[in-house]
């Protein structure tokens, strides 16, 4: 199959997925590919903090400024993305006076609306703090869930007819005549929504532009076209904590260092983070001294984040940037700041274009920039709503309202789907009846992951970004095979099966990392609940040669041929008529 | 949950006891939430219902720290800090917060997390870090068994609690189906705090969402109060039984209240116990070093006093002192209805007596096994009033208090009935989790002339107030039908349990009359 589009957007992250939304919405025919899911990448490891620009205040002040717009304007366009948390710049006695002045004066230049409390009244709002936190300065720093952010821009584009591919990996950029006119992708099944099993399909798009939104992979596409970019990606950890140790973003005020934000995110509140410069963006060394050195450090600030439960950490690749030349040894001191590299002016490569560096709070406006330039290369007349034209799910509502007489779900559980679900809550809450919980830790009922799955495919852990399932504190160890068999009724039992391990799979490679205390508990009780009543640890369906089941006999002193009366007292093979005696 | 009893709970003359009463306090002047468990955790904090709540505790707490600091009571407490931390230490106490009793100092890592949701309430969403998600609570809730409509006590505790944020108030309503059997408590692997963030929830739900000219709600304050409402009725005893007698009167009930009208109202005595004790004299027995201050409860002083007068003559047989001091309601059927102001205000009366009464080297104990719980359990977790901790570690219930203290198989053995007696023994949901399941069934089983049978470990159903609800009556007498039908199946046709609304209900099932443990040890030792 081959398709001519306008334009090609390589990368499903908050700046592809914006850069997509921006260019259907300005009438331009536009692809997006991706190769793992939506916020694969970067975007999906994140720590879900919504600048203020209050971290950039004193090093950057143009990221401040343009973080403080953005932070106005998505509050506005993806409220149900952004939880309206507040933050704190938390001053501890060791903490530079000077640093805390400096930070007061950059926020107030940036026009970034500031409070200053005291320890006291830190303590009033946020009562884990540490007793001899000082002071703080209050910043309008917010909470954004990178997953709904995505899907619902990538959503927002669909409606306006782009193509969205994920599972669909860039194997080549195509090049004529010295320009770039498309991409060839390898679909790991179909194209279309992602089944698994379904054999995939190798596909040529073609377009009059590329646009490289690939963040820490920049450099891997670039190398397909022939062009540098150097990107260079730089590692951090995050550590989820399965409770909400504070409410509003927390930040360490000193000029920059490991581990200094907590940020509260749904249910969880998630630490961050190390800023380490790694060669290869998805091979990496993931080590225990960052997870330790999140909750040591960390607990500086809220000191019960000691003894509390980790459920899982993970580690993002950020994808800076610096203009060749700058030479900055530090990763730490390298701009956030987003760069468009036109490869036609940069290196005689017309019809490309990479976007590399900035950050979620920016993806917008970067969009925005980006879809600017292609609209330029391409002679299209259009202008940019993306900053007033609500999301889909951020229309206008309510999440104050009677769950349980309206969508027949207890309180807690109505409250969370409907944050989650924005202005989508009645059209997606009303369908299923009966619409039982299926993820009890997050409170996500059948009808939201049956939403997932009609956007999703067989893709549950495409489900889960949607949805939230499985990311409590079991971790899927209650509810993967309840959510796999919400697949049940549309695919059969193979796919299924491939479905569910990969989401148990996924739920374990970040709970590796928080295998102590009670967490290990957890992965404890749920590795042999799987295991002896799933034959997880050894499932017969799951091994390669068949099982020789004549080999074994129907134990002692019984005639294996007549299979039924055990005149011994040994059980028949069948159960016998008696079963239970 | 059963709490260490080998402390020997009468060492200590009235001073040191008394200044152990400051130093418990010092110990932990922060409220704080459950770390690790239920288990360790020392106590918390429910202010007054009030708009101020929020800058009192901000005052309250600067202020007390201040004042352990403070010179003059430092040298006081000194001395008895090593007694009292040496004894805390085999009762399997946690560190306090500010680093135990020798810290006067202000510990940085300590951390006071009070007050997150408005109005005072506590942030319990740090007790869902124990929960495994096993679903034991769920499988041992005898609520959850009949009723397929209550989600059962993991979504009411630790799922609900982690879903809630600091600016949420809304409370699943199937929070007033919970009865408040503390089940869950017993079954749970992982010490995660089931029924105090069950009552917190509730306290939250009753006063901020129920609507309080309701008839529920006037009807569940009329339930929880039962004192104020006994203590009425037994100034004309016999007219009070004579009008709740009348044709229509539980009809009447039904109807205005929505109290279920299968039940009878439980007569009043015609002289309380606390008219009785009067009457006699009050103790017959002195003695400074064994003394016990009694419990009373509601029942046994309003309904049926000759279990208070069979604990004074076991006691005195013994050769205990035995004190009444002044009390009210344990809080049990407060707590359950969600009325915690009301519980509140009735401990600050209770532990201030009570905790005189320590001082003077007596301990608690009750009659009642759910009053014990209160004051064991459900004190230090839901409030911090003075003493709190020490009523709760000197609290016992009658029976396992002469196990521990005295020979009471030897003097058994001595002992027994002329007439054989079989009885059909229940042991109460709220005994069960002070470990106390098994004990009259180990004691009398060897008596002579005593056969003892355990009816087996269902709930009766009626859960104190809980089966006194018009709406929740059916699941009442469903839960109990498994206890009825053993009831039957066992030999005696005399029942017996410690809990006085479990009585009721034996009763209401089956036609049996139903006696306290401690009357058949009066018949058996003093008689």
């Amino acid at each position: 199959m081959n398709e001519a589009a306008d334009v090609i957007v390589v990368g499903g992250g908050s700046t592809g997925c914006g850069v997509v939304r921006d260019l259907a919405r300005r009438g331009l025919d536009a692809v997006l590919v991706e190769k793992g899911n939506l916020t694969h990448g970067t975007t999906g490891r994140m720590h879900g903090l919504l600048h203020s620009g209050g971290r950039y205040a004193v090093s950057d002040r143009k990221s401040a400024r343009e973080c403080i717009e953005e932070n106005r304007v998505l509050r506005d366009i993806a409220s149900h993305c952004v939880e309206e948390t507040g933050g704190m710049f938390v001053k501890r006695p060791e903490d530079d006076e000077e640093y805390f002045q400096e930070k007061l004066e950059g926020c107030r230049a940036c026009d970034i609306p500031v409070e200053v409390i005291d320890g006291e009244e830190a303590r009033r709002r946020e009562p884990y703090l540490a007793r001899d936190v000082e002071k703080a300065i209050v910043v309008p720093d917010a909470a954004v869930d990178p997953f709904r952010l995505c899907v619902a821009n990538a959503a927002d584009a669909h409606e306006h007819g782009a193509r969205i591919e994920t599972h669909a990996e860039v194997v080549d950029v195509l090049i004529e005549d010295g320009a770039v006119v498309g991409v060839a992708v390898e679909h790991r099944s179909g194209p279309g929504k992602r089944v698994h099993r379904k054999p995939g399909t190798r596909e040529e798009i073609r377009a009059d532009y590329v646009v490289n939104a690939t963040g820490a992979w920049a450099g891997q596409l670039g190398d397909m076209a022939g062009v540098d970019v150097e990107v260079r990606p730089s590692k951090g950890v995050m550590t989820v904590m399965n409770t909400r140790q504070v409410d509003t973003a927390i930040n360490r005020c000193r000029p920059k260092g490991d581990a200094d934000i907590i940020v509260p995110h749904e249910t969880a509140c998630i630490l961050g983070t190390t800023d380490e410069e790694v060669t290869d963006p998805e091979d990496y060394p993931e080590e225990e001294w960052e997870v330790d050195l999140m909750i040591e450090t960390l607990s500086e600030l809220v000191p019960v984040l000691k003894e509390a439960r980790t459920l899982r950490s993970f580690w993002g690749v950020r994808p800076l940037y610096e203009p060749p030349g700058t030479g900055t040894d530090d990763p730490t001191d390298i701009t956030r700041d987003y760069f468009l590299l036109d490869h036609d002016e940069r290196d005689d490569l017309p019809g490309m274009t990479s976007i590399v560096g900035g950050k979620l709070t920016t993806y917008r406006m970067m969009a925005e920039s980006i879809t600017d330039h292609v609209c330029e290369k391409l002679d299209h007349e259009a202008t940019c709503d993306t900053a007033e034209a609500p999301l889909p799910g951020s229309d206008d509502f309510s999440v104050l309202r009677d769950y349980m007489e309206e969508f027949g779900v207890r309180s807690p559980i109505g409250r969370r789907s409907v944050q989650r679900l924005g202005s989508r809550a009645d059209d997606v809450l009303n369908g299923t009846d009966p619409n039982p919980v299926v993820c009890e830790c997050e409170g996500v009922t059948r009808a939201e992951v049956q939403d997932g799955i009609d956007a999703a495919g067989s893709d549950l852990n495409a489900v889960r970004i949607r949805t939230r399932a499985s990311m409590g504190n079991c971790q899927g160890g209650f509810c993967t095979h309840r959510i796999a068999a919400e697949l049940a009724q549309q695919y059969p039992e193979p796919v299924v099966r491939d479905a569910e391990d990969e989401l148990y799979q996924e739920r374990w490679k970040g709970q590796r990392h928080a295998l102590w205390g009670r967490q290990l508990s957890q992965t404890m009780l749920n590795h042999l609940l799987h295991a002896t009543t799933m034959n997880r640890d050894g499932d017969p369906a799951g091994l390669d040669g068949d099982v020789a089941f004549d080999a074994f006999d129907a134990g002692p002193g019984t005639d294996a041929a007549s299979g039924t009366g055990s005149p011994d007292g040994t059980a028949a093979t069948d159960g016998g008529v008696d079963g239970d005696r | 949950m059963t709490r260490d009893t080998g402390d020997d709970g009468t060492g200590g003359s009235d001073g040191q006891d008394a200044t152990g009463d400051d130093t418990g306090d010092t110990r932990s002047p922060e409220p704080g939430v459950p770390r690790v468990g239920r288990d360790e955790q020392p106590s918390v904090f429910v202010p007054d219902a009030g708009a101020e709540g929020d800058e009192t505790v901000a005052g309250a707490e600067g202020d007390e720290v201040v004042a352990g600091a403070e010179g003059d009571e430092t040298d006081a407490s000194a001395v008895s800090n090593t007694d009292r931390s040496g004894e805390r230490l085999t009762d399997g106490g946690v560190e306090s917060a500010t680093g135990g009793t020798d810290s006067v100092e202000l510990d940085p890592d300590a951390y006071d997390p009070v007050d997150v949701f408005a109005g005072g309430d506590l942030d319990l969403r740090e007790g869902a870090d124990s929960c495994y998600k096993c679903t034991s609570c769920d499988t041992s809730c005898p609520v959850a068994a009949v009723d397929d409509e209550f989600p059962g006590p993991k979504f009411q505790g630790p799922e609900q609690w982690r879903l809630k944020r600091k600016d949420d108030a809304d409370i699943d309503d199937s929070i007033t189906s919970c009865s408040n059997c503390m089940r869950c408590d017993d079954a749970c692997p992982s010490s995660v705090p089931l029924s105090q963030m069950h009552n917190e929830a509730r306290g939250q739900y009753v006063d901020e969402q129920m609507d309080k000219l309701s008839r529920e709600y006037v009807r569940n304050r009329i339930l929880s109060n039962y004192r104020f409402f006994a203590n009425i009725a037994s100034k004309t005893p016999r007219l009070a039984n004579f009008a709740a007698g009348l044709p229509g009167a539980m009809w009447l009930g039904e109807k205005v209240l929505g109290i279920a009208g299968d039940r009878e109202f439980p007569p009043f005595a015609t002289q309380t116990f606390r008219e009785w004790w009067g009457e006699r004299g009050g103790a017959q027995v002195s003695d400074p070093d064994k003394r016990v201050a009694y419990f009373h409860g509601c029942y046994s002083n309003y309904n049926t006093p000759e279990v208070g007068k069979a604990m004074v003559r076991v006691y005195e047989h013994f050769g205990y002192e035995v004190m009444v001091p002044p009390q009210k309601c344990s809080g049990t059927p407060m707590f359950a209805n969600g009325m915690l102001s009301d519980a509140r205000r009735h401990a600050e009366t209770n532990v201030e007596n009570l905790i005189a009464a320590i001082g003077d080297g007596a301990d608690v104990i009750a009659s009642c096994t759910s009053c014990s719980m209160s004051l064991r359990q459900e004190y230090p977790e839901l409030f911090d009033i003075h003493g709190i901790e020490d009523v709760a570690e000197h609290t016992f219930e009658a029976m396992e208090y002469l196990r521990i203290h005295e020979d009471l198989t030897g003097a058994l053995a001595a002992g027994g009935l002329d007439e054989e007696r079989a009885f059909a023994y229940h042991a109460p949901c709220h005994a069960r989790n002070q470990g106390l399941a098994r004990q009259a069934v180990e004691t009398f089983r060897d008596v002579d002339g005593v056969t003892m049978e355990d009816v087996g470990d269902s709930c009766s159903g009626i859960s104190g107030t809980y089966g006194w609800k018009k709406e929740k009556y059916e699941t009442s007498m469903a839960i109990g039908a498994e206890m009825f039908d053993h009831m039957e199946d066992a030999e005696g046709e005399v029942g017996m349990t410690e809990c006085p609304t479990c009585a009721m209900q034996m009763e209401h099932g089956t036609g049996y009359e139903i006696e306290h443990p401690l009357q058949l040890l009066a018949e058996t030792l003093v008689d």
